[in-house]
């Protein structure tokens, strides 16, 4: 029989688009705001439209229940606990990316902002169920298009074009090199699918490992890692976040960090249904190259993050660390063949959940910038925060949960998460040769990072309660930042404080949970 | 019986009740101190409740204390555990708690398993600091009575949080929730000290003390994780619970051992105790920066300078005390034989250096709170000499002196606080003869010298004793001789010395005295300061005449410290165990002869 009539291919084949249904709601919502934007740009409309489009993904989301493709090695979507994980993260994002950005979306480009917004939540959210290089790769540039565009927008001097051409070029060469790897991967494959390809690749990287599939590991590596801004590929990040529009700024520190990061467990099989089918174990050392990255990148963020007299790329640095936080997820993920069974944090359930503790707590503070921000008195400067703690008590006492959260205190979700990323270092195996002790001692470089790196969140504490203040911030007027940030503030101390469903969710995310309910 | 419940119900106000305080302080405007102290006594009083709910049954098991070894028995009990599962059936204890805050497994209930719990409860180790922490808070009220006219409201706010974290901390018995609290006391101090702080440095130096003290914790934390993961109950599964943890490591070690002493194999056994020179360590790295031990200790001098001196009351009679009691709670339990191997002679080296250069610094001094600030280094070198000796007389000996010394020194720091108030300084060139212009406060100030000097009859000299004898133990490896014990002693010599070298400066001689701060004459203690300064010197008196009553509570869980310092002492040296009570050597769990 032609495999191609196979029923169960067609049905898997037509079943995509159900997969898909809420980032088609966000993406007509978006098509909407393009189109009828230019007759009626008025930023209160396309607010509300906005809102209602991603309220109604949330909804289809919620009641859509979707059955898992037939035939895996031929899905494009593939709509398992993670993607799941990632689309809900994507949509409240959305959702609060919409409040957070309201000062920033006027001046006649309300349209084009909200729209723009809601397709980049749609590319982070088809981000998580690629199960297809092209997919894949389609998801990530639906991600990337419309940040140029929002970093365009309200561009009208010197350093918010340099940023926006800067991020466009690197992001850019970062396309071109996930594409090389990807067709290294499909040249050694034959097959653009996911499943498919981890499928090939654990078995033949099981008798001896192909030095071109290692290649296209690397490149695919190197291209999240301008994404996760991993160094050595952070060196946008500084001059975007300081030349780029707040709002703007905020969703390239959390959204690319989500979608690099899913995009490089999907295509290094840490998301497969089998968390243990690996194409790249410990002995092909690409964990190891992982590992030297993660330390690289939190070392080096929180190193020059010390420097900086501007939040901003105070920010961007601090940006820089957490993603070598996030990437211990990943290398301990890689470790779980060598571990089957045992009961504590397998990696990735620790990455959802700092990704979820890590957005909240960056994207409040980039909108307590926004939100303090007037044109003719910008915060800049660590020093335009001077005496807060008086002029805006509660703004004051947000930014405080956040810095706090960001440094890792107790009773912050930010706690939550490295707490959960050392756990996950501790049970990875301290046996295998080519990593030995590599996993307790990245805790431990992790612990000392985290204790640097309180330091600058702290010189912003105490600039702001400490200092009194010299020209006190002008009351903004935009309540919806400011319920963006209460919001904020609120969900990294109650998950903080109680972090039980927030980890359930995560655990339920990653495969490891899966497996780990079936052992007991 | 509804006693049990009601008693759990008194523990877990003592943490909520400095937090729902540090709410409502502040509502209270200018009147916040009044309120501020009137919540105080509230929590003093609930205190001496749960004090005495607790002495009996801490008192029955000390006269309970089984003979030989029994893994069973080498792990701390706590009392009056907020959800008990047991509290159904109100008369009985499971001293276990059901509340859970994150689970990272999948584990029956009633049995141990990954979970992060908020259990709490108390036992004979923590309840006198317990008692410390809610009755030093006082004299940090009143002594601030005056000298904080700025916000207030905020200030005791603070206060009371920095209670909270340092009760939460004492209490705790789930690990993580010990570092949660161990944490939450950073930020309370960092504004503390940097917004009402007096000096000029006050931000550099409440930033330097918050990232010290992360610094180490974060290590601490790890190293915490470490031990967690790296020893499994007998079914696989981890636990944070404290006790439970506490017996997994005894019986992962002592399984080793008598595998050793059976087979003659000592592979696993030294790679357990390799892996427990690492996590020593770490979990150590965090208590020897709060204690602080020397070369630790930098950030201790500007923070207690630049500190309001009700702030560094607390800090010096509660803070530091949890350095001292996460090396009890944690480090002596959860690694026993790097404790035995690497506490006294390397630990302790530079816990004798600080006891010495403390003692130096504190004679330099020509600040009378500095003084007291180094003099404060000096004993509490001596405290984690105490407590590294690892046996009874040692451990008995420094959680009484943990008591003593928060008690003396924090009152030492209240009557600077009597002349900060009058003359704003504390500089000795600038006094003399005050027991002529002040014979009421010279009289109290006396008292309170001679306590932290050590003199007979007084609480101090009862604690140092038992440190003392606790020193003299040959069978630590790596002591050579008394030399610890000297060391100590000089230590108390010394003390002796400067504080006595500064009462004859300030209150003997010609009667000196700084241009006064207030207007009109300058009184002696006036009723407020009577309280704040002769409450302490009470207990002082109290402490040094009927110390048994602090002993007695204690007994039981020194005496299972102390046998798993004898456990591990036997390990480290890698001889088989002898029994007091005849057993063949070569057996590691004799049968419990009257339980």
């Amino acid at each position: 029989m032609n495999p191609l009539s196979d029923p169960a291919v067609q049905q898997t084949l037509t079943g995509v688009f159900r997969l898909a249904l809420p980032e088609i709601v966000l993406l007509g919502t978006a098509c909407l705001a393009f189109l009828v934007g230019p007759f009626a740009n008025r930023r209160w409309l396309w607010f509300a439209a906005a809102l209602a489009g991603v309220a109604g993904a949330m909804v289809v989301a919620g009641v859509m229940k979707a059955e898992p493709p037939a035939v895996p090695t031929v899905a494009p979507l593939i709509p398992d606990a993670a993607a799941a994980f990632v689309r809900w993260l994507a949509l409240i994002s959305a959702a609060v990316f919409l409040f957070v950005s309201w000062p920033e979306a006027g001046r006649g480009h309300a349209a084009e902002y909200y729209g723009c917004l809601l397709v980049a939540a749609a590319g982070v959210s088809l981000t998580g169920r690629a199960n297809d290089l092209i997919t894949l790769f389609l998801a990530l540039e639906l991600l990337s298009i419309p940040t140029y565009i929002l970093l365009y927008l309200p561009a009208q001097d010197r350093p918010n074009q340099e940023a926006a051409v800067k991020y466009f070029l690197l992001s850019v060469l970062s396309s071109a090199l996930l594409l090389f790897g990807f067709s290294y991967l499909y040249g050694l494959t034959g097959t653009t699918n996911i499943t498919a390809i981890v499928d090939t690749l654990t078995r033949a990287n099981a008798a001896e490992l192909s030095p071109m599939a290692l290649l296209a590991a690397v490149l695919v590596v190197a291209a999240a890692g301008f994404r996760v801004t991993a160094v050595p590929f952070h060196f946008y990040a500084p001059d975007v976040y300081e030349g780029g529009p707040a709002g703007v700024v905020a969703q390239i520190a959390f959204l690319p960090k989500v979608a690099g990061l899913v995009a490089l467990a999907r295509v290094l099989g840490l998301l497969a249904a089998d968390p243990r089918h690996q194409p790249f174990p410990v002995d092909t050392h690409l964990p190891l190259l992982l590992w030297v990255v993660a330390v690289l990148t939190m070392s080096v963020g929180n190193v020059l993050a010390l420097l900086q007299d501007n939040l901003r790329r105070m920010l961007a640095y601090s940006g820089v660390a957490h993603g070598g936080y996030l990437l211990i997820g990943l290398v301990v993920a890689t470790s779980l063949p060598d571990n089957p069974g045992r009961p504590a944090v397998g990696g990735m359930d620790a990455v959802f959940v700092y990704l979820a503790a890590y957005g909240a707590m960056t994207v409040g503070a980039f909108a307590v910038v926004l939100y303090l921000s007037t044109p003719d008195r910008p915060i800049d400067g660590i020093d335009d925060l001077a005496g807060l703690g008086e002029s805006h008590p509660v703004t004051a006492g947000c930014m405080t949960v956040f810095l706090l959260s960001l440094i890792g205190i107790p009773l912050t979700a930010g706690f939550v998460g490295k707490l959960l990323l050392f756990v996950g270092a501790f049970t990875a195996p301290a046996d295998t040769l080519s990593m030995g002790h590599l996993y307790q001692v990245l805790a431990v470089i992790a612990a000392v990072n985290s204790a640097v790196g309180a330091y600058y969140y702290l010189r912003v504490i105490g600039v702001m309660y400490l200092r009194s203040p010299v020209r006190p911030p002008a009351d903004s007027r935009s309540l919806p930042t400011k319920l963006a940030v209460l919001a904020l503030a609120g969900f990294t101390l109650v998950f903080g404080i109680y972090p039980d469903p927030l980890v359930k969710a995560g655990r339920r995310a990653a495969p490891v949970a899966a497996t780990q309910t079936a052992d007991g | 019986m509804y006693l049990l419940p009601t008693f759990r119900i008194l523990v877990l106000l003592l943490v909520a009740l400095p937090l729902v305080s540090a709410a409502v302080v502040p509502l209270f405007g200018r009147a916040a101190r009044r309120a501020a102290l009137l919540l105080a006594l509230l929590h003093a009083g609930v205190t001496a409740a749960v004090v005495a709910g607790a002495l009996p049954a801490l008192n029955q098991r000390g006269e309970n204390v089984p003979p030989g070894r029994d893994f069973a028995f080498q792990k701390f009990t706590p009392e009056f555990v907020p959800g008990d599962p047991g509290v159904s059936d109100a008369s009985t204890s499971t001293h276990r708690t059901r509340w859970t805050l994150l689970n990272l497994g999948d584990a029956p209930p009633d049995r141990a398993g990954p979970r992060i719990q908020f259990y709490i409860g108390v036992d004979g180790l923590n309840v006198w600091l317990v008692a410390l922490c809610s009755l030093m808070v006082i004299p940090a009220i009143l002594v601030s009575w005056e000298a904080v006219a700025d916000r207030p409201g905020a200030f005791y706010g603070w206060l009371f949080v920095l209670q909270a974290g340092a009760i939460g901390a004492f209490l705790s018995f789930d690990v993580i929730l010990f570092y949660a609290f161990f944490e939450l006391t950073l930020i309370p101090s960092f504004f503390l000290i940097g917004r009402w702080g007096e000096g000029p440095h006050r931000r550099d130096a409440a930033r330097t003390f918050f990232l010290y003290t992360l610094g180490g914790s974060l290590l601490t934390l790890v190293g915490v994780v470490g031990v967690v993961l790296t020893n499994p109950l007998p079914d696989g599964r981890f636990t944070f619970e404290l006790p439970e943890l506490m017996a997994a490591v005894q019986r992962n070690l002592g399984g080793a051992f008598a595998e050793f002493l059976r087979t003659g194999d000592g592979g696993p056994l030294a790679e357990k105790q390799n892996l427990q020179f690492w996590l020593f360590l770490c979990l150590i790295a965090g208590f020897m920066v709060k204690a602080p031990v020397w070369p630790f200790h930098t950030w201790l001098p500007a923070a207690y300078r630049e500190a309001p001196i009700g702030v560094t009351l607390l800090l010096s009679a509660l803070l530091a005390k949890l350095g001292t009691f996460g090396l009890l709670r944690f480090v002596l339990p959860l690694t026993p034989d790097a404790a035995v191997a690497y506490g006294l002679p390397v630990v302790g080296v530079l816990a004798g250096i600080g006891i010495v250069y403390g003692a130096l610094c504190a004679y330099a001094a020509r600040d009378i709170k500095m003084m007291v600030a180094y003099s404060s280094l000096s004993h509490l070198g001596f405290l984690v000499l105490g407590i590294l000796a690892f046996n009874r007389e040692g451990l008995s000996g420094a959680t009484l002196h943990m008591v003593n010394h928060g008690v003396s020194t924090g009152a030492l720091f209240a009557l600077l606080a009597f002349l900060l108030d009058r003359y704003r300084t504390t500089d000795m060139r600038q006094y003399g003869g005050l027991t002529g212009r002040f014979p009421r406060f010279a009289f109290l100030a006396f008292v309170l010298c001679f306590a932290s000097i050590g003199l007979p009859g007084l609480n101090n000299f009862v604690s140092e004793m038992l440190m003392m004898a606790g020193l003299f133990d040959a069978r630590n490896p790596g002591v050579g001789g008394f030399g610890y014990a000297v060391v100590a002693a000089v230590g108390i010599f010394l003390s002796a010395w400067y504080v006595l070298t500064m009462l004859r400066r300030v209150f003997f001689g010609p009667v000196v005295e700084p241009p006064p701060a207030v207007a009109g004459p300058v009184h002696d203690v006036n009723p407020r300061e009577v309280v704040a300064l002769g409450g302490p010197v009470a207990v002082c008196l109290l402490l040094g005449l009927v110390p048994q009553v602090l002993l007695n509570p204690m007994k039981a869980d020194v005496a299972a410290l102390a046998e798993v310092g004898d456990a591990a002492r036997d390990r480290v040296a890698g001889t088989a165990p002898k029994f007091e009570d005849g057993l063949p050597a070569g057996t590691i769990t004799p049968a419990r002869k009257n339980p």
